[in-house]
């Protein structure tokens, strides 16, 4: 999944593509989160918890990878993010937390944020690449 | 001292943001090292520090200083983008990300 495909890195194809793939591998390692996060809560036998641990390996590689060409300090920022208010959003839904305006509030101005940084990002080229 | 373990689960979890940097430049064993040992340090201190604070209050200070942290280190350890929008919206995202934490 996360292989580089040499034919498809060559010129043009660069840019908005691989840029496209690499918020999606951010996002997914973000969804992955909310699963460990949610299963370091509340796994209660063997099954669960080598979810949660395929959870946690998923997210970090997926994240690894993304930061091949995103800058880290955003992808972090997002990553965080989406694993934060995802986390709300499931806890809401399947655990019957209390739902508040002032999380709506904040999931909005998080997502306000990520799409800023989607906006505003350039990527770097891999290293060797150009060298 | 709980404050103290927090900070140093924050500061973990920086040197894991650390080391996935070094692992897409180099993949052997001491960048690994680096990742898993920063992110495994962040964790037990912070179950630690968790004994005394309270659980929201300490999730937030800990996400909200490996967020920081990552930002300052991408700024200036690897020359990522000080343009004001980015910090502007990064903040925004650690802003929301604390508060959440705060009020769950």
């Amino acid at each position: 999944m996360s292989d580089i495909v040499p034919g498809f890195y060559l010129d043009n194809y660069r840019g908005a593509n691989n840029m496209k793939r690499d918020w999606n591998l951010v996002f997914i390692a973000g969804l992955f989160e909310i699963g460990w996060v949610v299963g370091l809560k509340h796994a209660y036998n063997i099954g669960t918890w080598v979810l949660t641990a395929i959870a946690i390996y998923m997210s970090m590689h997926l994240l690894i990878v993304a930061t091949k060409r995103l800058p880290v300090g955003t992808t972090y920022a997002v990553f965080t993010g989406i694993g934060t208010a995802g986390t709300v959003i499931f806890e809401i839904a399947v655990f019957g937390e209390p739902f508040k305006l002032m999380k709506v509030f904040l999931i909005l101005l998080l997502l306000y944020g990520v799409i800023g940084l989607k906006t505003i990002t350039i990527e770097t080229t891999d290293e060797g690449e150009n060298a | 001292m709980a404050w103290i373990y927090l900070i140093i689960a924050g500061v973990g979890e920086v040197v894991g943001v650390l080391g996935i940097n070094q692992v897409n430049q180099k993949k052997n064993t001491s960048s690994f090292l680096v990742l898993f040992g920063g992110f495994l340090l962040s964790f037990v201190f912070l179950s630690i520090a968790m004994e005394t604070i309270p659980m929201s209050t300490a999730y937030a200070v800990w996400t909200g200083i490996g967020t920081v942290g990552s930002a300052l280190v991408g700024m200036f350890v690897f020359g990522e983008s000080k343009n004001w929008r980015r910090i502007l919206f990064i903040s925004m995202i650690l802003l929301s990300a604390v508060g959440l934490k705060l009020i769950s």
